[in-house]
């Protein structure tokens, strides 16, 4: 894959031939893709095959690698597979660790249906709670780039699909771009604008798919269609 | 209310175990019966030595945590957020620990001879490697997960160290108090026995060189029940912070 728009002014996040190894063992191969503002991209690649790893690297936990990151985005919102809350801190308090601005906090916390539990310790939230306070701790920063690793892993399909639709709806009103790392064809496709499929350890792209047309509606029949055609690819590439 | 009771009747026990075997034991040169213990306190508290006595032995004890608070915390704080430095220095700090109170007491004299320093610099030296393995033991175990979420949204190294480590000390730190708060007065009255001027452990030295038996019985029961009292707030003041902080 070939990233050709190096200097573009429109480009959020650019990586060239980004390759990791931990010891003798290479976990991510020659990776490169541009993504541009208010764009959307899943990488989508197996369980354990390092698409975890990759999006370390791009939020600067790794600071170790082979290749090139170029990262302009100022603000960047991470939401973790696990919530990652402060335990002995209040929803509330959790987020103003991150922004002080209360009226904003009050604003995200409306919008996300967590305004009722707003004093509540993390202890006494259910596993979705948690994951909404982790979204809304990433929205409230206002990112430029949004990152999102497995964050529905935990979930039940209703909780997921409510969180997916608020993410795509916050994305609707903040125009940032995002990154979702899954394993799941449909989070795929209705949060990504493209979809690159990943391949096992060491983990490289082996397709690169545009959904940016594709309905987000999992009852569409062009949706059902696309996500078929993901899935026989898949088939073939994961040796399934 | 229950607990109370149990807790009376504890002492009851102690009160009545204590007679026995002063009634079998049959001399007052070794084991006074708790009566005549109770009678000297009276009388002892009523002399304005004892208390000033009492009260130098207090403050020594209030200095002693201090310092080994603030300079246990601060390095144990230090020490924990860096592996190479903890694995340098622990070796160290266990050697420290594991030097007993009587060298200590020996080489302060050498150093100081008698006086009000010996017993807080024993003491503190005595104390002050608990404090900084738990603060550091505190800083290591915190949640690493929780700093590569600070790091992602780059928030101020002090709101990290005040927001996570903090929370992640207190309860290792807090367990560090209630041993130190639980073992800071065996520490101070011993070293003012051997090295002091004034104080509680000095009236012991007195007493035991005038063969005054009830009276070691009487200043030991006093530091004894001032102690556990100390202790008793300290616990329930961790309790409350722990509640607090959603940590039980």
């Amino acid at each position: 894959m070939e990233v050709t728009n190096k200097n573009d002014k429109n480009s959020i996040l650019c990586l060239w031939n980004l390759s990791k190894s931990f010891g003798k063992m290479k976990i991510v191969n020659d990776i490169s893709f541009e993504l541009k503002k208010g764009e959307s991209f899943a990488l989508l690649g197996p369980s354990g095959c390092g698409k975890t790893t990759l999006m370390r690297i791009i939020a600067g936990l790794i600071e170790e690698y082979d290749g090139k990151i170029e990262n302009n985005a100022q603000k960047v919102g991470y939401v973790f597979q696990e919530p990652r809350l402060i335990p002995w801190k209040t929803v509330i308090d959790n987020l103003k660790f991150v922004e002080e601005n209360e009226e904003k906090i009050l604003n995200i916390l409306k919008s996300l249906k967590l305004y009722e539990f707003a004093n509540s310790m993390p202890s006494k939230l259910s596993g979705g709670m948690k994951q909404r306070v982790n979204l809304a701790r990433a929205l409230i920063v206002e990112p430029e780039l949004l990152l999102l690793d497995e964050p529905f892993a935990s979930l039940d399909v209703h909780l997921k699909i409510s969180i997916i639709l608020d993410i795509i709806e916050k994305r609707k009103d903040m125009s940032f771009s995002m990154i979702v790392v899954t394993h799941d064809v449909r989070e795929a496709l209705l949060l990504a604008d493209r979809i690159y499929l990943l391949s096992d350890k060491p983990t490289s792209i082996v397709d690169e798919i545009n959904v940016l047309n594709v309905p987000k509606d999992i009852s569409n029949p062009e949706f059902l269609e696309m996500e078929s055609q993901i899935l026989s690819k898949i088939m073939r590439r994961w040796s399934v | 209310m229950d607990n109370l009771w149990k807790y009376l009747l504890g002492i009851v026990v102690i009160f009545i175990t204590w007679t026995l075997i002063s009634y079998i034991v049959g001399s007052s040169l070794i084991l006074p019966d708790p009566l005549t213990v109770i009678r000297t306190i009276a009388t002892e508290l009523k002399r304005l030595e004892v208390i000033f006595a009492l009260l130098t032995t207090l403050s020594k004890v209030a200095v002693v945590l201090a310092i080994t608070v603030s300079i246990g915390v601060t390095i144990g704080f230090f020490v924990g957020l860096n592996d190479t430095i903890y694995d340098v220095l622990r070796p160290g700090i266990l050697v420290i620990q594991a030097i007993p109170i009587i060298t200590w007491l020996a080489l302060v004299m050498f150093i100081w001879g008698i006086g009000w320093l010996g017993p807080v610099i024993v003491s503190i030296l005595s104390l002050l490697p608990h404090t900084i393995l738990s603060t550091a033991i505190g800083i290591r175990t915190t949640d690493k997960r929780l700093i590569e979420m600070a790091k992602v949204y780059r928030v101020k190294p002090s709101r990290v160290a005040k927001d996570i480590y903090m929370g992640s000390v207190l309860p290792q730190f807090l367990s560090a108090m209630q041993v130190i708060i639980g073992n800071v007065w065996k520490v101070v009255v011993v070293a003012e026995y051997m090295c002091g001027d004034k104080g509680i452990g000095v009236l012991i030295a007195w007493a035991r060189q005038s063969v005054a038996v009830e009276k070691v019985y009487a200043y030991t029961a006093i530091i004894i029940t001032i102690g556990l009292l100390v202790e008793n707030v300290m616990n329930q003041f961790v309790m409350k912070i722990l509640k607090n902080w959603e940590l039980v």
